[in-house]
């Protein structure tokens, strides 16, 4: 029984562990608070990302995209976001481009059609890098403000503050669930080509743990629910004055109008750049 | 304890209030008259399914603003109908702690907590009211506290806060033992005594652990099945209807169990009032142990004799394990240091001490779920780090302390089944039908695991546990949250366990379950073993337990107090001491 490849699988095992991934989020969502991006007002935030995530799609000249990806490189760079969230990211990448080739190659288009596809994935880049920055920099009772104040109705923006708030509590739930599959089940006694059926074991009960926590979450929110009830959150939703109690303390800064034209600036430098050599 | 009457009004009034859920066969509250008066603390007690969370909650208006059933009769909370109002009105007069707090918090930080309610209610000034509310409770340093690394203790008491930022007359407390340690149980009770005397809030707990109704209640409410008020008396009066409480599955306090067994006649006919709390007891009973010393050493041992000295392999070893978690900062923290340990057959052991302290790393080290990060552990000659959970689990049944997360299949019969099945083991049948028979399960094999009450959730993971047909059993706290009668039939069902498996560990804080079952020890303190011993012996050691955040049974604590010694670990051992005492010596109600 006593054979390598079992201790050598489970150490992969723990290393990608929900645990794991529970530290990371959380250190995604609440870890830092003292990043270049956090100290500005999570409303100007919000639009500024918005721009990132929404111009690139109408920006077809490589130049400014590249311009604009350096400098959100940097920024995510200062929001020191966590490792799990890029390892997702360049999986996603390398993948994309690979298959992108695949297909270029196999429709005829040769290198060429492969490298015009590689305009999009600039463009991806720099939407994503632009999220991560933005939102491990903020906050989730920040985000959660924001969205109120900009006009989300005020169930959505509990949500979002009240998601995260639930978050550990929830991996926590699924990784005791998924340690309950493991200490009643079977794993595959071959672990087959690559450990093929172990993957598929482990994938399966990732799957299956899902329902038991959903049918534990049910239970759980008529707690909650009445808990609100009796806050009076049913209250407050419909009454302005709270809203306005809540949001006091939100307010834009010189510094972030300093933030707003100093990106302006950038952004009307790499086009007139773009627009003087063409990539 | 003195019956406090007021003049005024009293704060809460119920008028013949009958309630029935929606599409629910039977009423929940039948005929319901009752009065709080304003500045009481009274104690809600009965046993489960009579009413009382249902009762509570009709105080808020939850009840029927909420739950939309029939309801007849009239509620006034401090003069207003509760028909006529709406829940956020009625919340500012009557906080609401609920019994399963942690889905009470529904903000990321304590602070936000506090503020929220005050917020929602528009009070311009909602960070000093949620500021005062940390004050009352003397919990200022946890303001900054994220709620998801707080202690079950630490949340409960965010929860109270919560509830106090309104600034409400009365506050309910629904069960505050059932889900803490009894040494946070007890912080808590401190609190709502202080709430109680220098802020004057009316409390009203629910709750069927006697020793604290009567440590800190004035007046109890006794409700019984159907949803019917059997009684209200005072506490010292309620208390010493030992035959009654019983017989309504609620255990009273262990020094006034002792008495009514003891007492004579003359103290019956003479009305006497029972001792309810242990200074009464010891005053009570001082004189008369004094005097009977010198029998002190004639008692025979009944202590079970212990297997520490068995030979043969352990069927665990732990060879200098240390173990732990990783911190949010990525940094190890250790929570096992160094931990030597060998358990073998026979053992019966009860893992005590603080949270924190490391009693689920150890039952987790040994399920194989966590591997040590340094030393060794072996179970029956495997060692842990060379083999999976899932191989392991062949030898150890490991179950949680939340029976929810155990339930994973669609109904409790293919729960118990599923370790059987998995291994693809033909004609189990007939071995499920007994193992579902002998824990009373067979009626309610098809359903849900989620949908069952405290009691038959627990019976089930036992089921489960027992269906794996395990060398060794680890249970995480299985006797949290039960009332006395599930527990009774849980440490019965322990002993079939003994039959057929080697070795049982048992995390706990119950320090009954310690002295009545457990023939092994394990006090455990900041990742270390502090003591390694029997039942007995760990009681005659105050400062471990006090290190620990433990206390020990009340008649125990008794006998500390009397000077007897060994101290009696049961009600039945204390009263058989006591009768071997001369007869003459026992005379009651002198005092």
């Amino acid at each position: 029984m006593e054979l390598a490849e079992p201790t050598h699988k489970t150490t992969i095992w723990e290393k990608l562990s929900v645990e794991r991934i529970k530290i990371e989020l959380l250190r995604t969502a609440y870890g830092q608070s003292m990043t270049f991006l956090s100290r500005f007002d999570p409303r100007m935030l919000i639009g500024w990302y918005s721009f990132f995530a929404i111009a690139p799609w109408f920006i077809h000249n490589k130049t400014v995209l590249i311009g604009m990806l350096l400098a959100i490189a940097i920024l995510t760079y200062t929001s020191k976001p966590s490792v799990l969230v890029l390892i997702v990211l360049a999986f996603g990448l390398v993948t994309d481009t690979a298959y992108m080739l695949i297909v270029a190659l196999a429709f005829g288009g040769g290198f060429s059609a492969a490298l015009a596809l590689s305009t999009l994935t600039l463009k991806l880049l720099v939407i994503a890098l632009a999220s991560i920055a933005v939102f491990s920099s903020m906050d989730p009772e920040k985000l959660s403000d924001a969205l109120l104040s900009l006009g989300m109705p005020a169930q959505f923006s509990f949500g979002v503050a009240y998601g995260y708030r639930m978050l550990p509590i929830l991996i926590e739930e699924y990784n005791n669930l998924l340690y309950s599959y493991r200490l009643r089940g079977r794993a595959p006694l071959r672990k087959g080509f690559l450990g093929w059926r172990a993957l598929v074991y482990m994938g399966k009960i990732s799957v299956l743990a899902f329902y038991p926590l959903i049918l534990n979450t049910a239970k759980r929110t008529r707690t909650t629910v009445e808990a609100l009830e009796v806050k009076g959150f049913t209250y407050a939703v419909k009454d302005p004055r709270v809203k306005r109690i809540k949001l006091a303390y939100l307010k834009v800064l010189p510094r972030d109008y300093a933030f707003i034209i100093v990106s302006a600036i950038y952004v009307a430098f790499l086009f007139w750049l773009g627009s003087q050599f063409t990539l | 304890m003195t019956f406090q009457s007021t003049e005024e009004q009293p704060i809460i009034k119920l008028d013949n209030v009958t309630f029935r859920y929606p599409g629910a066969e039977a009423n929940s509250l039948e005929g319901v008259s009752l009065s709080i008066c304003r500045g009481d603390f009274i104690a809600i007690a009965g046993s489960n399914g009579s009413g009382k969370s249902t009762l509570c909650k009709c105080f808020n208006g939850l009840i029927p603003t909420y739950y939309s059933g029939d309801m007849e009769g009239t509620v006034l909370v401090d003069g207003l109908s509760t028909a006529d109002h709406s829940v956020a009105e009625l919340s500012k007069r009557v906080a609401y702690v609920f019994q399963d707090f942690e889905n009470q918090l529904v903000r990321p930080t304590v602070y936000d907590e506090v503020c929220f309610a005050p917020l929602n209610f528009g009070y311009e000034d909602y960070k000093e009211r949620g500021m005062n509310a940390l004050r009352m409770l003397e919990i200022e340093h946890l303001r900054h506290e994220w709620i998801w690394q707080l202690s079950g203790g630490q949340k409960h008491m965010a929860a109270l806060a919560a509830a106090l930022a309104l600034d409400p007359d009365v506050i309910v407390v629904d069960e505050p033992v059932a889900q803490l340690d009894p040494a946070h149980a007890r912080v808590i009770y401190e609190k709502l005594k202080l709430l109680n005397e220098r802020y004057g809030k009316t409390i009203v707990v629910i709750e069927h652990h006697t020793e604290f109704i009567a440590d800190y209640c004035r007046n109890m409410v006794l409700m019984e099945k159907g949803g019917r008020v059997r009684w209200v008396k005072s506490v010292s009066e309620g208390l010493s209807a030992v035959s009654e409480l019983t017989e309504m599955n609620i255990q009273p306090p262990q020094v006034t169990q002792a008495f009514h067994a003891l007492r004579s006649e003359q103290a019956v006919e003479r009305g006497i009032a029972y001792p309810i709390t242990i200074e009464e007891a010891a005053a009570h009973w001082s004189p008369v142990v004094r005097r009977a010393s010198f029998l002190s050493d004639t008692g025979e041992s009944i202590v079970p004799p212990s297997s520490q000295a068995a030979g043969g392999e352990p069927l665990v070893c732990f060879e200098g394990v240390i173990s732990g978690y990783q911190g949010i900062d990525r940094k190890k923290k250790p929570i096992l240091q160094g931990i030597d340990l060998d358990i073998h057959e026979g053992d019966r052991i009860a893992l005590i001490g603080n949270n924190g302290a490391g009693k689920s790393t150890l039952l987790r080290l040994i399920s194989g779920l966590r591997r040590p990060w340094e030393g060794k552990v072996t179970v029956c000659g495997k060692d842990t780090r060379k083999s999976t959970p899932e191989e392991l689990s062949d030898l150890v049944a490991f179950l949680f302390q939340n029976p929810e997360e155990m339930f994973i299949a669609d109904n409790i019969r293919q729960d118990i089944e599923f370790f059987l099945k998995a291994r693809k083991q033909e004609g189990i049948e007939p071995f499920i039908e007994d193992v579902l028979r002998r824990f009373k399960l067979t009626e309610l094999q098809q359903r849900d695991g989620r949908l069952l009450s405290g009691g038959q959730q627990r019976r089930t993971t036992l089921a489960i546990g027992m269906a794996m047909r395990p060398t060794i059993m680890l249970l995480d706290e299985p006797t949290a949250s039960l009332d006395i009668a599930s527990r009774k039939e849980l440490t019965l069902l322990f002993d079939q366990l003994r039959e057929q498996v080697k070795a049982v560990v048992i995390a706990t804080h119950d320090m009954q379950l310690v002295a009545d079952w457990a023939n092994r020890v394990i006090v455990m303190n900041e990742g270390r073993i502090l003591l390694d011993t029997d039942s007995r012996t760990v009681f005659q050691h105050p400062e471990i337990l006090d290190r620990a955040a433990l206390i020990a049974p009340q008649i125990v604590q008794l006998c500390g107090r009397l000077g007897i010694e060994p101290a009696c670990l049961s009600v039945e051992q204390f009263i058989a001491y006591m009768q071997r005492m001369p007869r003459e010596e026992l005379v009651y109600g002198i005092s």
